[in-house]
């Protein structure tokens, strides 16, 4: 019979002893644990996993940056002007046929400060892996804000040009 | 109402029947199942990085990137599939505890892009369960009704820590419609950067149409996240977990966020597994400790 389908642990011990020590030793560790949870996450900006204050969604109605990619055809000019999502240039280009999380890649272009030629080939890794870019993929950053209206107002700026013929950046972003 | 936190949490007294010990197996095992799944999951994802944006946890103390740009997260996986093998075996008492340890950095290197997601966080927190009960208890049941009871105690606290970050930082008005339409908007940018397209279900097109209905939506939300600490109670149990089920469904239905590892864990909480167990093998007759 397996392990943890046997009662073997529990012969010869008498019940009240073995429950109270168990009970004692089981409320020292569980307060040994939210004393490291609460310095862990005081220390770590409130996150270090496991351990987290679980902020998700916790700013209700603030600003928002998320990032999507279009993929321009050959020959077709590049605007570096922002625009709303229904008059974005190019066609469609999911990233999880590259096996990206979008999420990821919104954070890697909001947390982004300088596009240095290290943070640009990390880009052009995520999305071609180690292999030379095959088409022309422009990299938007998403922003929306909460109007006074209630009204929700989105704007997607082209940051990166990546192309088979090299790399493009937004003038307004540091290089 | 009996309200000692130990009686009801970990039962170290009760007499244990024979569903008793294979759910709390069953458990254990989902446990050792969902850390295998995200070790591989995040290690060949770390495959893809090619560099450190946002350092989290263990990364803001050492330099992460010797993970990245080489094989070390499938070898880092591999061991920890080896080592919660072991645990899940009883063969080793520390196994556990290292493959905790590793799965530390295997987080670390996996979101160094700036995602700070928390799909995976009671999984994380299951794990170092079942590693402190290995070391602190050498009865087998005594570990085990710890590593249940350990979860179960941090599932309440998290959902109810979740509550007072959303108190804390936008106050009463946190559940305002229009910070839904924020939320679907976000995640609507989301499923186009994913697929390319985006096709909103009828749940946000009511949501996005009626802000009294996207306001009753987040007030559910942060009521059950607010008495989520009522779970560490056997009486209020089973409705406080069903309730954050609801709670999951409806960011699911919402914003398309599906955690499915909590959900199944909370599915393992959410009926009278023992009873059901035990009504099946016809063995209601309980052992005695």
């Amino acid at each position: 019979m397996a392990d943890w389908l046997s009662d073997s642990d529990n012969l010869h011990i008498p019940v009240s002893m073995k429950g109270t020590s168990a009970t004692k030793k089981a409320r020292n560790t569980i307060s040994a644990v939210l004393v490291v949870y609460v310095l862990t996450v005081a220390l770590n900006l409130g996150e270090f996993w496991p351990f987290s204050i679980f902020p998700m969604f916790s700013q209700g109605g603030n600003s928002w940056s998320r990032a999507l990619v279009r993929e321009m055809p050959t020959g077709d000019a590049v605007s570096w002007n922002s625009a709303g999502l229904d008059d974005l240039p190019g066609i469609p280009f999911g990233v999880a046929s590259k096996g990206i999380d979008p999420i990821d890649l919104a954070n890697f272009v909001s947390k982004t400060e300088r596009w240095d030629p290290i943070r640009v080939r990390a880009l052009s890794t995520m999305l071609f892996a180690s292999e030379a870019p095959d088409r022309r993929l422009l990299i938007f950053r998403v922003q929306a804000q909460l109007l006074d209206g209630g009204e929700v107002a989105i704007e997607a700026t082209p940051y990166v040009l990546i192309a088979p013929g090299g790399v493009l950046l937004n003038p307004i972003i540091k290089p | 109402m009996n309200l000692n936190l130990s009686d009801n949490l970990f039962g170290f007294h009760d007499a244990d029947s024979r569903g008793q010990r294979i759910y709390r197996g069953a458990f254990e095992l989902f446990i050792v199942i969902a850390t295998c799944y995200l070790a591989w999951k995040w290690g060949r994802y770390t495959l893809r990085i090619g560099d450190v944006v946002l350092p989290l946890g263990l990364a803001r103390y050492l330099d992460i990137s010797f993970m990245h740009g080489n094989n070390l997260p499938l070898w880092n996986a591999g061991l920890i599939t080896l080592l919660t093998a072991y645990g899940f075996s009883r063969l080793g008492r520390w196994s556990y505890s290292l493959a905790f340890v590793l799965l530390l950095f295997q987080y670390a290197a996996r979101f160094s892009l700036g995602e700070i997601p928390h799909s995976a966080n009671l999984v994380g927190i299951g794990l170092l369960g079942y590693a402190l009960g290995d070391i602190a208890y050498s009865a087998h049941a005594s570990r085990s009704k710890f590593g249940l009871g350990f979860s179960i105690f941090f599932v309440g606290l998290t959902y109810t820590f979740s509550a007072w970050s959303k108190l804390i930082a936008s106050g009463w008005r946190w559940p305002d419609g229009r910070h839904l339409w924020m939320w679907i908007n976000e995640k609507a940018v989301d499923e186009i950067a994913r697929s390319g397209f985006v096709e909103l279900n009828w749940i946000q097109e009511w949501a996005l149409e009626n802000m009294v209905i996207a306001t009753l939506f987040l007030a559910f939300g942060l009521v059950t996240e607010l008495f989520a600490w009522l779970v560490w109670f056997k009486k209020c149990r089973y409705y406080v977990i069903w309730a954050i089920l609801g709670l999951h469904i409806g960011i699911w239905l919402t914003m398309d966020i599906l955690f499915q590892l909590s959900m199944i864990e909370l599915l393992l909480l959410a009926l009278p597994w023992p009873a059901i167990i035990d009504r099946v093998l016809k063995t209601s007759q309980t052992d005695q400790i």
